[in-house]
């Protein structure tokens, strides 16, 4: 650092005889909290009031309506969406984190791991044209194959799953390399050496370690595929039920008279979902994680 | 349990152009501990990794009780190993490390569970079997990592530097309890160590190595009292290097004629190893040595002789040290007994070779 | 990981005894570098392909065989000049915001209140949690309701104004929230890596001169936490479509969107382009960081 600033050489041996009294640096989060309170906490208090109310009276009709029908479909078309790239995308991802890792390449590693940056950002938008522009109807990839006449088509629930592993192996591969280095090659030789063969040595050491890290990475992946909206919306438009899509539908006028509220109710059970998510994992982290306490 | 034979028959091993092994030959006796010494990168740990299977030699073979178990995999191999440090397996309390192997082995819970407390107690830590590894000292990690390897009563035991990461003193008590159980279980043992004191104190033998290969070996006493080769002789203990004109078998060094063991160099101008203990110093007005130093070490005390241009090291008894005092004038003289020799190296004074001592 | 396709035979475990069989050993090697590669080459064709193909897309042409035209076009096509600066407008602020509100926050936490540090990363985490467009759900509600209810207070000009199209605050506001969780994480580890010495100093001084101790020695030796943050919130935005299009403006995002249906090859192009953009900044930011690493 060039700042020469003058704290570097207040005496060492002061111990802090010139701290203020009675401390006021806890004002320094108020900007902070109020700012989460009013710009986060609002909407949520409307996404709660609005969901029990409809026609200006007190009602759970939302809620009913929204967890019936189409929109039931929908949440659980998205439950299932999200649980399949976020259970496919961690194992993908980390046999691909593990194959760069015990590479003795440093150039794949550097490259790999960079590219995983690059391509877990890479989402919304560009993400649907760039597969749209491959594998869509007339995609480079499907005509160069003839996929089209195969009956191929993208927009669909798999097409989905296979656009949204684009970003969410990366995103693994960047969560679950710094553990895979953190594994000791001592461990694998001290459990070879007590007689484990490779699998026993997974089973016993190399797995439990892991799984802090894995189940980490297996929520945030179910969590990056269930709020995606924008790829889904330029892909797929209605054709796959999905949460999302139901919930911008709902915003843009498309329901009955007086219903407009179901969009709210629809968010309360996304956010309930993603909280159940939670609810799960804690504890399950909690007790992976024993031994790290 | 005892002990089984170990044979290392011409290893060979290199790294992508480092030769680390160059045809190394070691037999260790059954129930013997012997010590891997040697300088940095000198080949000691692959040496070890070669006995326990995780690294194939390129050539020769390791025997074990005269069978050759060189492509047995490691897994299937008869050794408990202790690492350097940070080997147990974090997740696993201390009772299920110690136990790791029974479980491999789909021994009975309960079972495995009465041994590991065996063990832990064994190794003087009954109380920890619940605990994490990363709630253990250094010294206490170690001491499990040996019961681990212990648990499948293996017949011959590997080290790899176990206590280099520990303090002093923990060191030394862990060192003497490794000793006192090795014996007690009559298990054949390789200790690598870089440090001497640790190699002459523990072992039945010393192994010295030397680029990948084994320089000599034999029992502490001899190693230091009669190393058959300059290296040896310079890399254990402390070394004096005196200027003298060899003829034939006699040296003549200080104006004393001495026999010379070991090999004889092809030049006249040699140089010849001597151990500080065997220098005698006597206080005499009329000579030109002077005591520059002493420095009192309890049962002894060690001086920095000058003479002419020539510094050396002496020591003497503890209670000479008055006698003796810095500024003296003193005579300086040799035991008379069979030294080694080596070609004058460029070095013009004779500034003692190693500081290491061997208290 | 090898051992999930179980490799080698399962060897019956046997006592400790020293089989002299030969061979047990030969072939494993080879079998792992097998597997590595047989991982890598999928890898490479599943993320390679889309990006060569989206390539090949905006440059085929049925008359021509070849051609760049539709990157020329992305410069002249209507509403990408307003669009971009929109939503690099909308980085920057969003950027200036959030650090503006979370380093003096952090700093305090760190430095005097330790005992707020769960409350701060509670609620920094939870918008993790709410899915934007749950958020966007009820920040149209409120644009809805506002309106009507608050004609007769000030509050109805700062809705109002909140909503100029020609840079809509409210835009700012929601992306801070929905930013908070990587910033925090990123200042977090960051602070975390401050040499003890500094903090120490920066405690004693606390109170003596804010802006000094903020400017002059924490900031510097935050470079790469802050860099970090910064494009982190700055990819945020940039490729943000849900609340943008949902509160219909015309963000970077939504305009390559809404091109996409009359010019194809040009929505393609400017999706390349914004990977490619992508990828440059986290190349300087990676490269901030080595440099900052290396100085110190
Ligand atoms: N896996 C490896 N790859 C490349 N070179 C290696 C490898 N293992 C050891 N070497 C090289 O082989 C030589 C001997 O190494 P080894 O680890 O056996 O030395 P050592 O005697 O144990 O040294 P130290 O006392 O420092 O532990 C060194 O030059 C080392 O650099
Ligand atoms: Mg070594």
């Amino acid at each position: 650092m060039t700042v020469q600033s003058p704290v570097h050489t207040a005496p060492a041996a002061a111990g802090g005889g010139s701290r203020p009294k009675k401390s006021k640096s806890w004002l320094a989060t108020v900007p902070l909290l109020a700012f989460v309170v009013l710009v986060f906490g609002v909407p949520l208090v409307i996404i709660l009031g609005g969901t029990f109310t409809r026609e200006g009276t007190l009602s759970a009709a939302n809620v009913t309506d929204s967890l019936q029908g189409a929109y039931l479909t929908a949440l659980l078309g998205s439950v299932k969406l999200s649980a399949l790239v976020a259970v496919v995308g961690a194992l993908l991802g980390t046999f691909l984190a593990q194959a760069v890792v015990t590479s003795r390449f440093r150039l794949l590693r550097e490259a790999v791991l960079t590219a995983s940056g690059v391509l877990s950002n890479f989402g919304g938008i560009p993400l649907a044209f760039a597969w749209i522009a491959t594998l869509g109807n007339s995609g480079v990839v499907t005509s160069a194959l003839g996929l089209d006449s195969a009956g191929w088509s993208l927009y669909n629930f798999w097409g989905l799953t296979l656009v949204y592993l684009y970003f969410s192996i990366p995103l693994m591969v960047v969560v679950v390399v710094p553990a895979l280095d953190g594994l000791r090659p001592q461990w694998r030789e001290a459990a070879q050496n007590n007689g484990a063969n490779t699998w026993q040595y997974w089973r016993h050491v190399g797995i439990p370690v892991l799984t802090p890290t894995l189940l980490g990475g297996v929520v945030l992946l179910f969590g990056g595929a269930f709020a995606a909206y924008a790829t889904a919306a330029a892909m797929v438009g209605g054709t796959v039920p999905l949460v999302t899509l139901q919930i911008a539908n709902a915003l843009s006028g498309n329901v009955l008279i007086g219903h407009e509220n179901v969009a709210l109710a629809l968010s309360l059970d996304m956010i309930v979902v993603a909280g159940l998510v939670m609810a799960v994992y804690l504890p399950l982290q909690r007790r992976s994680a024993r031994w790290l306490r | 349990m005892n002990g089984a034979k170990v044979e290392l028959r011409g290893l060979r091993r290199n790294f992508s152009g480092t030769t680390a092994l160059d045809g190394l030959d070691l037999t260790i006796e059954p129930g013997e501990l012997i010590a891997l010494l040697g300088p940095s990168g000198c080949g000691k740990t692959t040496a070890l990794r070669c006995v326990a299977g995780f690294e194939q030699p390129d050539e020769g073979a390791v025997l074990i009780d005269g069978a050759d178990i060189t492509r047995v995999p490691a897994n299937r191999r008869d050794a408990g190993m202790v690492f350097q440090s940070y080997s147990l397996f974090p997740n696993l309390s201390i009772r299920d490390n110690v136990a790791f192997g029974l479980r491999v082995r789909k021994v009975a819970a309960a079972k495995r569970h009465a041994r590991a407390q065996e063990l832990l107690e064994l190794i003087g830590l009954p109380q920890i079997g619940e605990r994490y590894p990363h709630q253990l000292s250094g010294g206490q990690q170690q001491r499990v990592a040996l019961a681990r390897a212990l648990a499948l009563e293996p017949r011959v035991l590997l080290l790899d530097e176990p206590l280099s990461a520990l303090d002093a003193k923990v060191r030394v008590t862990l060192r003497e309890e490794i000793r006192r159980l090795q014996l007690s279980l009559g298990i054949t043992t390789i200790f690598v160590t870089h440090d001497q004191e640790e190699a002459l104190s523990m072992a039945d033998r010393v192994a010295v190595l030397r680029a990948g290969r084994l320089e000599q070996v034999a029992d502490p006493a001899t190693l230091y009292d009669r190393p058959t080769t300059a290296f040896v002789a310079e890399f254990v203990g402390t070394m004096n290097r005196i200027p003298g004109k060899l003829s034939g078998r006699t040296v003549t060094v200080l104006g004393q004629d001495l026999p010379v063991e070991g090999d004889v160099p092809a030049t006249s101008d040699v140089e010849v190893l001597v151990r500080p203990e065997t220098v005698i110093v006597t206080p005499d007005p009329s000579s030109e040595a002077m005591i520059l130093v002493s420095s009192f070490r309890g049962s002894t005390s060690r001086l920095r002789v000058q003479l002419g241009d020539l510094e050396m090291l002496a020591d003497v008894p503890g209670h000479d040290t008055v006698r003796l005092a810095p500024g003296t004038r003193v005579r300086v003289e040799l035991v008379e007994r069979p030294v080694l020799v080596s070609a004058s190296s460029d070095v013009a004074a004779a500034v003692p070779v190693s500081e290491h001592d061997v208290v | 990981m090898a051992a999930l396709t179980p490799a080698g035979p399962m060897a019956p475990v046997t006592p400790p005894a020293i089989a002299a069989g030969p061979g047990g050993r030969a072939g494993r090697p080879r079998r792992i570098r097998v597997w590595r590669g047989v991982v890598l080459l999928v890898a490479a064709v599943y993320f390679l392909v889309p990006l060569i193909a989206s390539f090949t897309f905006t440059v085929k042409d049925a008359s021509k065989g070849f051609t760049l035209d539709a990157y020329g076009q992305i410069l002249s096509a209507e509403g990408f000049g307003k669009s971009l600066l929109l939503s690099l407008g909308l980085g920057v602020a969003t950027i200036v915001v959030v650090l503006l509100l979370t380093l003096p926050a952090m700093l305090a936490v760190r430095l005097s209140v330790p005992k707020l540090k769960p409350v701060l990363e509670i609620l920094c985490t939870l918008p993790l949690v709410v899915p934007p467009i749950t958020f966007v759900a009820g920040i149209t509600t409120i644009l809805q309701w506002g309106p009507d209810h608050l004609a007769d207070t000030p509050f109805f000009q700062t809705i109002i104004a909140a909503q100029n199209p020609d840079f809509p605050v409210v835009l700012v506001l929601a992306y801070v929230i929905l930013a908070l969780p990587f910033v925090y994480r990123a200042l977090d580890a960051g602070l975390g890596a401050l040499d003890a010495r500094t903090l120490v100093e920066a405690a004693r001084n606390l109170g003596a001169s804010w802006p000094h101790l903020l400017f002059r020695v924490i900031v510097p030796n935050l470079r790469s936490a802050l860099a970090s943050a910064s494009f982190l919130t700055l990819a945020l935005v940039l490729g943000e479509f849900t609340i943008a299009s949902l509160l219909h403006y015309q963000t970077f995002p939504v305009w390559i969107y809404t091109i996409s249906g009359s010019q194809a090859q040009v929505s393609v192009a400017v999706s390349v382009f914004s990977l490619l953009i992508t990828w440059l900044l986290l190349l300087v930011l990676s490269s901030a960081g080595a440099r900052q690493r290396s100085g110190s």
